[in-house]
């Protein structure tokens, strides 16, 4: 073996190490996080969490019944609010306006919004919606979170709808079809998978956001979903908890984190295998 | 396989004068600023195929995607000159694009099914201009399919997607969606490039039989297959038209210098 090929196998080597050692220690993080919240968070895990409502304070019963049912319905409103947004903006980048100017300007804009810290969208939300409405409200949460949702799923819509080739638009063309047509019936099918896909992440991403549901929706302890009103929600009751000096709380504070990541989770495998149906097509 | 059989055609040499389906009359086309044809002049003969030859970036396809206004599509891409289907200029910006592309079909180089079923990629483009009942738009695929002699092969399977068919298949799937909508003239660019022998021979087959419902254009890299399938070819050269003539006459003595190096293989 010669001199050159011997220092490339070494070399080979040692680059193999460190990548399979960066790779070990990043995801150890994750295992630790996920071996935490089961390990503190399962203990509390009851049908009485699920049924029962966020205890008052010295209370040693009690559930998480409104904030997930809150988050739920806010997440819900904001995902509605922003996913079609998101996709008519996605769509206009990658049909519409592929060859013009301003396709560049909204991308990069775009791109910074996908990026701005949540909690500058939060205090944002407080003082175009929150201040004037003269009050903290479920709906104000909700806009909070869309526009969290729309940069993502403009940014998926326009990546999938891009990935759609060419030709097939031409000859959906070439049938006389009209471009509007075009989009929906053969672009948007094309794309289906991905489009849902970019969706779930973008619904994944926004159901444990904390901060731009400080400013907006703040909290309830009761049983609220009157949407112009303040109502209760897994990340801030987790938030507020897991600072409480009641042990209960904290372990109701363990046990919500354990539901939202496990959530997120499910969300993820579903938008995984969506993905991998449109690669095997 | 029918081969050459366009010289004991009953057919009449097209004389100037002659009625012809599409007349393209001083047709430039531009890339921007570079000019991809130059001062085109020649017309397409009614249920006859014409044929067009040439090196890549002869400017063949960019011909074949003006008479469907295809270029429309894209920004910076211009056509002038006249291009006469029945009388009318299509290159004029009144006329409707969508309704020119109903009447002018086209097939493209790779075969292009959409994410649908079999059915639905025939009847799809039908319920675009019309409104059947159900056992008439059936009848309409079942004529389609069998038009492009896809029918027994799939008569089975209707609801399986179009995306599971094989390429020669899905080939022919397309040239029956483009039949389905009934057009007057059908453009095929380079349709057997991307097929084995045995479809390309089913193509040729159909082209040879289309040719009494419709104007044919094919653009195509395949000497042997110009000289099968069509009537009359043209041969380009750098955005010329350098040659266009009956494909018998071209393909044993053609006019000019470059055409015969061309045919015989010594360029391009």
């Amino acid at each position: 073996m010669n001199a050159i090929y011997s220092s490339r196998k070494r070399t080979n080597l040692i680059i193999r190490a460190l990548c399979f050692g960066a790779a070990a220690f990043g995801l150890s993080f994750l295992g630790l996080i996920l071996f935490t919240l089961f390990w503190n968070g399962l203990a509390g895990l009851g049908l009485s969490v699920f049924t029962q409502m966020t205890p008052p304070p010295g209370s040693n019963s009690g559930g998480l019944a409104n904030a997930l049912a809150g988050s739920l319905v806010i997440t819900i409103i904001g995902v509605a609010i922003g996913a079609p947004l998101g996709m008519l903006a996605g769509t206009y980048l990658a049909e519409y306006g592929r060859h013009e100017k301003l396709t560049t300007v909204i991308r990069f804009i775009n791109d910074i919004l996908l990026s701005a810290p949540s909690i500058v969208i939060g205090l944002f939300v407080y003082v175009a919606i929150v201040l004037p409405m003269g009050g903290f409200s479920g709906f104000a949460g909700s806009l909070a979170l869309a526009v969290i949702v729309i940069p993502v799923v403009v940014r998926t819509t326009e990546d999938m709808l891009l990935l759609v080739p060419n030709p097939l638009r031409e000859a959906a063309a070439a049938l006389g079809m009209p471009r509007s047509l075009v989009i929906k019936r053969v672009a948007y099918r094309a794309a289906r998978a991905g489009l849902i896909t970019g969706i779930l992440l973008a619904t994944a991403r926004v159901a444990g956001e904390t901060a731009p549901l400080l400013f907006t929706a703040l909290n309830n302890q009761f049983w609220n979903l009157d949407m112009t009103g303040t109502v209760a929600n897994l990340p801030v009751t987790i938030n507020n908890f897991v600072q409480s000096p009641y042990e209960f709380w904290r372990q109701l504070a363990w046990t919500g984190a354990l539901i939202i990541t496990l959530s997120v989770l499910a969300l993820n495998i579903v938008a995984r295998v969506l993905g991998r149906e449109r690669n095997t097509q | 396989m029918t081969m050459v059989s366009v010289s004991s055609d009953n057919f009449q040499p097209v004389a100037t004068d002659s009625p012809v389906k599409v007349d393209i009359r001083n047709l430039d086309f531009f890339y921007g600023d570079s000019r991809a044809l130059k001062n085109i002049n020649l017309g397409l003969a009614p249920n006859r195929v014409t044929a067009f030859i040439g090196p890549s970036g002869c400017g063949k396809s960019t011909l074949l995607r003006v008479l469907n206004r295809m270029y429309d599509l894209y920004p910076n891409q211009r056509a002038a000159g006249e291009v006469l289907l029945d009388g009318r200029n299509i290159l004029d910006p009144q006329v409707d694009i969508n309704l020119l592309r109903a009447r002018v079909g086209m097939v493209f180089q790779k075969p292009t099914p959409f994410p649908m079923t079999i059915y639905d990629n025939i009847s799809f483009g039908i319920k675009l201009y019309e409104k059947l009942p159900k056992s008439e738009l059936d009848d309409r695929v079942e004529t389609a399919l069998k038009g492009a002699a896809l029918w027994k092969e799939v008569k089975d399977k209707l609801g399986a997607s179009g995306l599971s068919l094989s390429g020669g298949q899905q080939q022919r799937l397309c040239i029956a969606r483009t039949v389905a909508i009934r057009p007057e003239v059908i453009l095929f660019d380079e349709p057997c490039s991307a097929l084995d022998p045995i479809s390309t021979a089913k193509i040729e087959e159909l082209i040879d039989e289309l040719k009494t419902q419709y104007t044919i254009a094919i653009v195509t890299h395949n000497m042997q297959q110009a000289a099968r399938v069509s009537d009359f070819t043209a041969f380009m050269y750098l955005g010329d038209l350098i040659e266009f003539g009956e494909t018998s006459h071209m393909f044993t003595s053609p006019e000019k210098r470059e055409t015969q190096d061309y045919i015989t293989g010594r360029f391009g």
